[in-house]
C-alpha cells in the first residue's frame, strides 16, 4: 500500500481537530445548545464586526501598500530597524496595545495634550470607530508593509534592467512590476487581517466604549465561561467560521495568485527611486507612517524604568517556558506548512488540479476562523481520554498556537515551493527526484531561508499569545503572557507594562532574525 | 533543536512530579493571581505544607469563570481536591456540576455580613464592590449610586462588562438591586459618562490609574493596595447610602478526590489563622474570619458600608440573562 502525501495526512489531521473539537464540544452535556437564535442583538453585533474589520482591513491595507512601496524605494540609515519594527507589532499582546492607544490617544495621552497645547480644546473622543480602527491599523498595517515589502524585493533583477532599458516611466514601473507583485499578495493579506480583527475582543470592548460595539467571540466567551452553555458556544462558533471562510473563500476565489517566476534576486537600484513627485510622496508617506506608528510604539517604553524589578526567578522561568512552547509551536506550524503546500503544488503542478490545490491554500485560514477558546476546550475533552487532564495544557498549548500561526507560516513558504518547482521541476522529474529526496535536493536550497524566516515570526506569533493559558495556567505553564496578567490582576501595572515590554522586545528580536534571513539573497 | 526542547518542557513537567514523591500531594485549583508572586498562595502554601506533611500543587486558571469553565470540561476526572476562588455569582452553576462534596468545617463565628449555612462552600474572603476614585482629582465624589446615575454632569467612570468580568456583573446586580425594575432607565442615564466596558477589572483598572476616568468599578479594599504597597492615600472608595452589593468568595472540596481527609483538612486550615491572615495583603479582600491579631494598619480606615446588598445564587442563575439583557438594550443603544 502506497502511504498518503503527507499533505494530506496534514489537512486530514486539521480538519479532524477542528470537526472533533467542535463535535466533543456540542455534544458534551449531552443535550443541544439551549438557544439556536442569535436574536437581533447578535445580528447587530454581527453587522458591526464585519464593518469593522472590512474598514480596519482596508486601512492597514492601503496604509501598508503605502509603507512598502516607499521603503523599497528608500535606502536610509536603520532602515533595517525600521523593517524589524515593522515585524514586531503584530505580536504585541492586545492589552498592552490597548494601554498604547490610551497612552497617546486617550483623555490624558500625548496627542489629545498636543492638540489643547495647540488651543484646540473640543473633547475628543476616541471610543467607537476611531479606537478600534487605530489600535487594529496599528497591530495590522505595519505588518502588511513587512510582507508585501518582502514580495516586491522578489521581482526577478532581469526585469528591473528591461525596465531600464526601456526608459519606464514611474507609472509603467507601478503597473507592469509592482502591482502585479502586489495584486498577488492583497488577497491573502486581506483574508489574515480580516479574520484578525473580526475575531478581535478586547480590543474591541476597551474602546468599542459599549457594548453596541462588540463581536460574536465575546458571546462565544459568555457561553463558555459564563453560561457554561458549550452547545450554544460551538453553534456560535461555527456561525463565525462560516461566516469568515465564506468572506475569505470569496476573496480568495475573485483574485487567484498567478504562478510567480522568480528568477535573480539581489539588491536592485530602482530608477524610479530618482523621481522627484514620487520622492515628496514618499517622504509624505513614511512621515505619516512613523507619525502614526512611533507614538504608540514608544508609549510602550514607558515599561523600560520597572525592568529591574521583574527580574527573578519566576521570570527567568516563565521566559523558558514561552521560549520552549514557541519553538514547538514554530516547528509544527513550519513542518504542517511545508507538508500542506507541497501537497497543493503537487496538486497544481503534477495532477493539474487547480481546485484541489486551493483546498490546501485555503486550509490555513480556517484556522484562524475558528474561535481559540472554542477550540481548545473541544480539543480538551478529546485529549482528555488519552492523557492526565493536568497534562493537557502541555499537549495543547504548543499545538493551539502551532496551528494559529500555521496561516502566516503557510503564506511565506507556499510560494517559494512553487518557484522551486517552475525552476527545477521538470529537471527533477527527468531524473527520478521525488519525495523527499527531492525536498532535499530541489527545494531545501531555495527555502531555507523563507523557513527560517517563518518559523522566527512563527514563534513570535506564539510568544505573545495569551489566549488558551487563560484556561490552562498553572505552575508548570506560567508564559511570560500569563505572568503580565498575573501582575495586573495584583495591581501591579508597571511590573506588567514591563513585561510586556519584554515580549515585545524578544518579537522585536525575533523580527530582525526573520527579516534579516527573508532579504538575504538566495 | 525539537529533542532538546522537549526535553526541557518534560523536565520541568517531571520537576514537579519528582518533588512531590512520597509525600502526598494536594491539588487545589486557583485563579491566576491568587498563586501569583504577589498573592497569597506562596504564604497558604507554606504554612499548610507544616503542618500537613504533604504537598500543595496548585493549579491556576485565568478566574473563577475559566475555573468552573474547567470544571465542567474536566468532569467527574478532575484532579482537583480543592478549589479556592469561586464566587457567589458562580456558586449556583458551580453546584449544578455536581463536583463538589460537602464541606464539613464549621462556619459559625465568620467575620462576614451575612448568616452563612452552605454546607458546599465555605467563603475565605471577601469584599464589598465599590467606585474607587483619586481624592486629589475628585474632592466630592457621588454619595449615593444615585447620584452617580442621576446627576447628567457627575464624574465619568470606567466600568466591565458585566458578561465577561466579575466586577462587571457585580454592578450589574447593583443596579438592579437599587433600581429594580427601573435598572433599564437607570443605565440609560449613566449610559453617557461610562467611558467603556473592559472585558475584565485589569483592563478598566489600568485605564483609571492612567486617568482616562473619574472613578473604577473595584472593591472597598483596593485604597489598602495603594496605602500599603505604594503609601499613596489619596485613593479612596466612595461610601454610597443605599449599601454596597458583596463579594464572596469561595473555596470547595471535590467529589473526586482520592485524599478525602487532606482535603478536609485543608478546608478547615482555609478558616484558620494561618490563612486568613494571608487574605488582607495578600489577596487584599477582608478576611472571613478576622483573626486574632487583627486586621493590618492599612485596612482600619477602608469605607465600611452599612448594608450589605447581596442576591442569592439561585437568583443570580435564573435572572442573570435577563439582566444582562436589561443593560445590553440600555447600553448598546
Amino acid at each position: 500500500m502506497k502511504l498518503p502525501h503527507p499533505g494530506s495526512l496534514v489537512a486530514f489531521v486539521i480538519v479532524a481537530l477542528v470537526a472533533g473539537g467542535f463535535i466533543a464540544l456540542a455534544t458534551v452535556s449531552g443535550e443541544g445548545p439551549t438557544s439556536l437564535s442569535i436574536g437581533p442583538y447578535l445580528r447587530r453585533v454581527l453587522a458591526f464586526s464585519i464593518i469593522q474589520a472590512a474598514l480596519s482591513t482596508l486601512l492597514s491595507l492601503s496604509l501598508g501598500a503605502a509603507l512598502a512601496l516607499a521603503l523599497a524605494r528608500r535606502r536610509f540609515p536603520g532602515r533595517d530597524l525600521v523593517l524589524a519594527l515593522l515585524g514586531t507589532t503584530m505580536v504585541i499582546p492586545t492589552i498592552v496595545a490597548v494601554f498604547a492607544v490610551f497612552a497617546v490617544y486617550g483623555r490624558s495621552g500625548w496627542f489629545t495634550q498636543a492638540l489643547s497645547f495647540l488651543g484646540w480644546t473640543d473633547s475628543f473622543s476616541i471610543f467607537g470607530y476611531p479606537g478600534i480602527l487605530i489600535a487594529h491599523v496599528f497591530l495590522n498595517a505595519p505588518f502588511v508593509a513587512r510582507i508585501l515589502l518582502d514580495s516586491l524585493s522578489l521581482v526577478p533583477a532581469e526585469q528591473w534592467r528591461l525596465a531600464s532599458a526601456l526608459d519606464f516611466k514611474p507609472s509603467h514601473i507601478f503597473r507592469h512590476l509592482d502591482w502585479p507583485v502586489l495584486s498577488a499578495e492583497l488577497p491573502g493579506l486581506a483574508g489574515l487581517v480580516f479574520l484578525l480583527c473580526f475575531k478581535s475582543f478586547a480590543i474591541v470592548l476597551a474602546l468599542g466604549g459599549g457594548p453596541s460595539r462588540s463581536t460574536l467571540e465575546v458571546a462565544i466567551y459568555e457561553a463558555l465561561k459564563i453560561d457554561l452553555d458549550f452547545g450554544r458556544a460551538a453553534w456560535l462558533s461555527l456561525i463565525q467560521l462560516a461566516i469568515c471562510l465564506t468572506l475569505t473563500g470569496l476573496l480568495n476565489w475573485t483574485l487567484t495568485r498567478p504562478p510567480t517566476a522568480h528568477t535573480i534576486r539581489g539588491l536592485i537600484k530602482r530608477p524610479d527611486a530618482r523621481n522627484g513627485s514620487l520622492r515628496i510622496l514618499d517622504a509624505v508617506v513614511l512621515a505619516a507612517g512613523s507619525l502614526f506608528i512611533a507614538p504608540l510604539a514608544l508609549s510602550m517604553l514607558s515599561g523600560l524604568a520597572y525592568i529591574s524589578d521583574i527580574v527573578d526567578a519566576d521570570l527567568l522561568r516563565a521566559f523558558m517556558t514561552s521560549v520552549t512552547i514557541a519553538i514547538i509551536a514554530a516547528t509544527i506550524a513550519c513542518i504542517s506548512a511545508l507538508a500542506l503546500a507541497s501537497s497543493a503544488r503537487r496538486w497544481r503542478v503534477a495532477l493539474r488540479s487547480p481546485r484541489i490545490a486551493a483546498f490546501y491554500d485555503f486550509l490555513p485560514n480556517t484556522l484562524l476562523a475558528v474561535p481559540p477558546f472554542a477550540l481548545t476546550a473541544g480539543l480538551f475533552l478529546i485529549v482528555r481520554r488519552f492523557t492526565d487532564p493536568s497534562a493537557a495544557g502541555l499537549i495543547l498549548l504548543p499545538l493551539v498556537n502551532g496551528l494559529a500561526a500555521l496561516p502566516f507560516v503557510y503564506r511565506s513558504l507556499a510560494p517559494r515551493l512553487l518557484t522551486a518547482e517552475e525552476r527545477y521541476g521538470r529537471v527533477a522529474a527527468s531524473l527520478g527526484i521525488a519525495g523527499m529526496n527531492k525536498l532535499a535536493i530541489m527545494d531545501w536550497p531555495l527555502i531555507k531561508r523563507p523557513f527560517g524566516a517563518a518559523f522566527a515570526l512563527a514563534m513570535a506569533l506564539s510568544f505573545g499569545d495569551f489566549g488558551i493559558i487563560a484556561l490552562f495556567g498553572g505552575q508548570e505553564l506560567v508564559t511570560l503572557p500569563y505572568l503580565l496578567f498575573e501582575r495586573l490582576g495584583a495591581y501591579r501595572l508597571d511590573e506588567a507594562s514591563a513585561i510586556g515590554l519584554l515580549i515585545v522586545i524578544v518579537a522585536f528580536l525575533l523580527a530582525h532574525a526573520s527579516g534579516r534571513l527573508s532579504h538575504a539573497g538566495d | 533543536m525539537l529533542r532538546r526542547s522537549l526535553i526541557i518542557l518534560a523536565s520541568i513537567f517531571l520537576a514537579n512530579a519528582a518533588y512531590a514523591q512520597g509525600k502526598p500531594v494536594l491539588t487545589v485549583y486557583t485563579y491566576g493571581s491568587f498563586a501569583g508572586k504577589y498573592g497569597p498562595g506562596k504564604t497558604v502554601e507554606e504554612r499548610f505544607e507544616a503542618t500537613c506533611g504533604c504537598d500543595l500543587n496548585w493549579v491556576t486558571a485565568e478566574d473563577a469563570g475559566s475555573l468552573v469553565g474547567r470544571l465542567r470540561l474536566e468532569g467527574a476526572d478532575t484532579k482537583a481536591d480543592v478549589v479556592v476562588g469561586l464566587d457567589m455569582n458562580l456558586a449556583a452553576e458551580a453546584k449544578a456540576l455536581n463536583t463538589f462534596a460537602p464541606h464539613g468545617v464549621d462556619v459559625k463565628d465568620l467575620s462576614l455580613p451575612i448568616a452563612w449555612n452552605d454546607d458546599t462552600f465555605i467563603p475565605f474572603d471577601w469584599g464589598y464592590y465599590a467606585f474607587v476614585y483619586d481624592a486629589n482629582k475628585l474632592p466630592n465624589p457621588p454619595k449615593s449610586l444615585k447620584e452617580l446615575v442621576e446627576n447628567p454632569n457627575g464624574p465619568k467612570v470606567v466600568l466591565q462588562d458585566p458578561r465577561t468580568s466579575a466586577p462587571g456583573l457585580g454592578l450589574l446586580l447593583w443596579m438592579q438591586q437599587v433600581y429594580g425594575e427601573k435598572a433599564g432607565e437607570a443605565w440609560t442615564q449613566l449610559k453617557p459618562r461610562v467611558v467603556t466596558f473592559t472585558k475584565g477589572w485589569s483592563e478598566a483598572y489600568g485605564l483609571f490609574m492612567k486617568g482616562e476616568a473619574d472613578m473604577v468599578m473595584s472593591y472597598t479594599t483596593s485604597p489598602a493596595y495603594h496605602i500599603s504597597a505604594e503609601k499613596k492615600n489619596n485613593y479612596k472608595a466612595a461610601a454610597f447610602s443605599e449599601g454596597h452589593y458583596l463579594h464572596v468568595e469561595l473555596a470547595g472540596m471535590t467529589r473526586a478526590t482520592k485524599q478525602p481527609e487532606l482535603a478536609k483538612k485543608f478546608m478547615a486550615f482555609v478558616l484558620s489563622e494561618p490563612f486568613q491572615s494571608a487574605m488582607p495583603e495578600g489577596n487584599w479582600m477582608m478576611p472571613a474570619k478576622v483573626p486574632a491579631s487583627g486586621l493590618p494598619a492599612s485596612f482600619k480606615d477602608l469605607v465600611q458600608p452599612q448594608k450589605a446588598l447581596l442576591f442569592t445564587p439561585e437568583e443570580v442563575q435564573q435572572n442573570r440573562r435577563a439582566f444582562t439583557d436589561t443593560w445590553l438594550n440600555a447600553a448598546a443603544r
